[in-house]
């Protein structure tokens, strides 16, 4: 029986092949959180990576750990990788500080790692991703252009442990403070629609004249919206999302949602690969490389959905 | 009984019992030895496979004794993530190193010891219930005392276990890059020593009897509830160790650690060939349950092969194992 | 058979919960003694055996061996005292080999430093001797007792309540899953440990075992003692009759 076991084992073995790289064509890694069959993010990282890697003749390897929490795996599949002998690697750490002694490890052997979407803690190696201060900037911008000067403004934050919400509240912050608007509350919701909604009802209930709402997410941003209907106020209030998922998307469409901030995520799988590859030939890149953020509208937020 | 009229298969079945599994292995290392020449059984990759199983085996190895009782501890993840943050907290308030090091195991042994008394004195019905608790339980504890963010950054002397390197400059000479890990020695170690407990003292006896037949056991005056209670404590402590070579390998304490690798563990068990219904299983078993999953894991990392087939095989294995578990009771038990 | 009372059990009442399974029974047996104890299903026999082996402890009453008063926490008190019990379900492991199962909770141990150590050579080697004494027929010692017929698992059972030198030996339904050939051996071997001064209590529904080896005969019913008599003062239909709660 056990013999069995070997037969079917060598046959998907066998089934699913290994690439066959050019002599010359670099190998560069590109390591998700997760699937991008799971996720829209992650697939259109993917994407990008795969056309980067046609244009400039590297041969791509993409894995990721089954689920965004499974750590190790992430670790085991880094650590397989460089023993087979890869030239780059475009990361976005399951977490930051445990994988941290790997990619020293690939650092040390003279395998360049870049980040992307997620900082890391390695000294000295390039994050691709979203500025999110950028984008938190350009989401109060938008709140600035729509509502009265010194108006009565809300921040729902997300999980303020992480740099992602941090970087969102401090942008938004120094925007909506720098065109004289009145901050009345700012709370975690920590990403969550729920929470979202309940710290809404919160905010609302104490400022009833609020007239705009920055949530540092989508979900929080859907939330908020649900309570500001329950309470008959959405027509009152600018609610201004960030992610661009393809609910808050068609949220915007339907004009409930006012506006949303989208990420790209193609350009840090696109600019994750170009680089790594760059650093690969020798080439040196900068510290920080803004993978960019643009403002979602009524007018363009069919092309989210 | 007149064994000689049985078929030639039935007649091998005790020798598959004992070395099919090995079998098992090396044509699994054959196989990826073709395809992938030059990577797979290169020293590196070897010594990685043994350093990414290192910390799973002694979850596997602990649940392996708790499964021998027909019994079954669901909480080991949470117990490497809660000994993790312990160590961690321990570390930061700037204990010595050596302090440091026991406080893991120290903290996997006093969680073994609340799920042995649990299952004891609350006489649950099924230690899954006990153990399905303090999956929760522990996990929660471990995040409340952290804030639920990672603690980074421990001593060399902590991270020796996990991640530290033997140097063979001695014996191969000069400027080799060659080591052997020490989670490697550290896991055979701990292998034989429970090995020599399960298979020659009387309490390894004992624990093999209450999975067999736990009214036999207190008919021979075993303590029974006693031994139950030194089985899950010994799991938490070897959950504990785990914590420690975790320590090493990623130098952080995430409150992700050890996420459902309760599971992970029990395939290995059952893959190993113990009896889920308790009562069998060998030491040697866990160890190449524990390396099948890694290599295979290993492979189809360096071939390149998407995580879902990676499940998909695993599971497949699981299920195949307890079949011949099913296939072997129907022969050698007389109705 | 002497007069000298190796046993006695005196007003044992055992309650579990709201349920009473045995109320003030007694029981006293002498050296070399067969004592046969008959009872419908419920009437308490198992329960009173097991708490004479400590695997019950008495919610009343007391136990005396050798005139002595004690208390038994686990049947390893009993056996310590020399009582060795054959249970009605065997209590035996299957997983585990004849050997194992002979010698569990007191393997044979060898000292190695500050350990004691398995000595399975030894364990082997007595087990081997004692199955020979006894003329059992198994393939090893080694094997398995989930690989033996129910004959001979019984066989077994009495093997290990046999290898201690006990000087009281209880047999739970000793002959019930047993064929012709086989009742008798065990029937022999009762008598033959009669011989060397060892004491027997036998549970048994079958009259034919009362009626060949006991010398005294006691019967329950519904937890309490009904009747007792020496076996030559009664018959067989009076026995049957105590069973099913009958007496003159």
């Amino acid at each position: 029986m056990k013999f069995f076991i070997s037969l079917i084992t060598t046959t998907f073995l066998l089934f699913s092949g290994s690439l066959l790289a050019g002599s010359h064509a670099k190998t560069i890694m590109l390591s998700t959180k997760g699937p991008g069959a799971g996720n829209p993010f992650w697939a259109s990282v993917e994407a990008g990576a795969k056309d980067a890697a046609e244009e400039f003749g590297v041969n791509l390897i993409i894995l990721s750990p089954p689920q965004e929490s499974d750590v190790m795996a992430q670790v085991a599949q880094i650590e397989d990788q460089i023993a087979k002998g890869v030239d780059g690697i475009a990361i976005a750490p399951t977490d930051p500080n445990a994988v941290a002694p790997i990619l020293d490890d690939a650092i040390a052997s003279g395998v360049p790692v870049v980040y992307i979407d997620t900082n890391g803690i390695n000294e000295g190696v390039t994050f691709i991703g979203t500025n999110n201060i950028n984008g938190a900037a350009l989401a109060a911008q938008y709140i600035c252009d729509n509502v009265p000067a010194g108006s009565d403004v809300a921040i729902l934050q997300g999980m303020i442990t992480q740099t992602t919400g941090q970087h969102r509240a401090e942008g938004s912050h120094k925007g909506l403070e720098a065109c004289g608007l009145n901050i009345v509350a700012e709370l975690p919701a920590n990403w969550d629609t729920a929470q979202g909604m309940s710290v809404t009802e919160d905010i609302i209930t104490g400022n009833p004249n609020i007239k705009a709402i920055f949530a540092s997410n989508d979900n929080m941003g859907l939330g908020a919206i649900q309570a500001l209907k329950n309470a008959d106020m959405l027509n009152d209030v600018v609610v201004v999302g960030f992610d661009a998922n393809p609910d808050a998307a068609a949220s915007v469409a339907a004009g409930e949602m006012s506006a949303t901030i989208a990420q790209f995520s193609y350009n840090m799988g696109y600019m994750g690969v170009e680089n790594a590859l760059k650093l690969a030939n020798g080439e040196s890149i900068p510290d920080n490389i803004d993978t960019g953020t643009v403002l979602v509208t009524a007018e363009n937020a069919a092309d989210f959905m | 009984m007149d064994k000689s009229q049985d078929s030639t298969f039935v007649k091998l079945i005790p020798f598959f019992e004992k070395f099919g599994i090995l079998l098992l292995i090396l044509i699994m290392v054959t196989v990826l030895h073709i395809l992938q020449p030059d990577v797979f059984l290169s020293w590196r990759n070897i010594t990685n496979v043994f350093k990414q199983v290192s910390w799973q085996s002694m979850l596997a190895l602990g649940v392996f004794m708790v499964i021998v009782t027909a019994g079954i501890d669901l909480s080991v993840g949470s117990i490497i993530m809660l000994s993790l943050m312990g160590l961690a907290i321990a570390s930061k308030a700037g204990m010595p190193w050596y302090v440091v090091m026991l406080v893991a195991p120290a903290v996997g042994f006093l969680c073994g010891l609340f799920n042995g008394l649990g299952i004891t004195l609350l006489k649950m019905p099924h230690p899954f219930i006990m153990t399905l608790g303090t999956l929760y339980i522990f996990r929660g504890v471990g995040n409340l005392i952290s804030g639920g963010v990672p603690i980074t950054g421990f001593a060399d002397e902590i991270r020796v276990i996990g991640n530290g390197k033997i140097k063979l400059d001695a014996i191969l000479g000069e400027g080799t890059r060659e080591y052997i890990p020490t989670s490697l020695i550290l896991m055979i170690v701990i292998f034989f020593i429970f090995w020599v407990f399960l298979n020659h003292t009387r309490i390894g006896k004992w624990i093999y009897a209450i999975g067999g037949n736990p009214g036999a056991a207190r008919a021979a005056g075993i303590n029974v509830n006693r031994i139950l209670i030194i089985v899950y404590t010994l799991c938490g402590f070897l959950a504990g160790i785990g914590g420690l070579i975790l320590a090493g390998r990623t130098n952080s304490a995430y409150p992700n650690a050890g996420l459902q690798s309760e599971l992970d563990a029990i395939a290995a068990v059952i893959i190993g060939g113990a009896s889920f219904f308790g009562g069998r299983g060998t030491v040697l078993g866990v160890f190449a349950g524990v390396m099948i999953m890694g290599i295979l894991r290993n492979g189809l990392n360096l071939m390149n092969v998407s995580v879902f087939w990676q499940q998909v095989l695993i599971g497949s294995i699981i299920i195949i194992a307890v079949y011949i578990d099913v296939l072997r009771r129907d022969f050698s038990t007389r109705k | 058979m002497s007069e000298e009372i190796v046993l006695e059990a005196k007003s044992i009442s055992k309650f579990f919960g709201t349920i009473t399974a045995l109320n003030d029974v007694n029981l006293k047996i002498t050296k070399g003694e067969v004592l046969g104890v008959v009872g419908d299903n419920g009437a308490g026999k198992s329960t009173l055996m097991k708490v004479l082996s400590g695997l019950y402890k008495q919610s009343e009453g007391s136990l005396f061996f050798s005139g002595k008063k004690v208390n038994l926490n686990s049947p390893r008190d009993s056996q310590n005292l020399g009582l060795e019990m054959v249970y009605q379900d065997l209590a035996l492991a299957g997983n585990l080999p004849i050997g194992d199962n002979i010698f569990l909770g007191r393997e044979p141990v060898k000292k190695v430093g500050p350990f004691n150590f398995l000595d399975h050579k030894k364990r082997k080697q007595l087990t081997e001797e004692h199955l020979a004494k006894l003329k059992i027929n198994v393939k090893s010692a080694d094997q398995k007792v989930e690989e033996l017929s129910g004959g001979q698992r019984q066989a077994v059972a009495i093997a290990r309540a046999t290898a201690f030198n006990a000087k009281i030996v209880i047999m739970d339904e000793p002959t019930a899953a047993l064929a012709v050939k086989e009742v008798g051996k065990v029937l022999d071997l009762i008598l033959n440990l009669k011989n060397l001064g060892v004491s027997v209590i036998v549970i048994s529904h079958r009259m034919d075992d009362i009626f060949s080896v006991c010398d005294r005969v006691m019967a329950l019913f519904q937890g309490t003692n009904f009747a007792e008599s020496l076996l030559k003062d009664t018959s067989r239909d009076e026995v049957i009759g105590w069973i099913m709660g009958k007496k003159d």
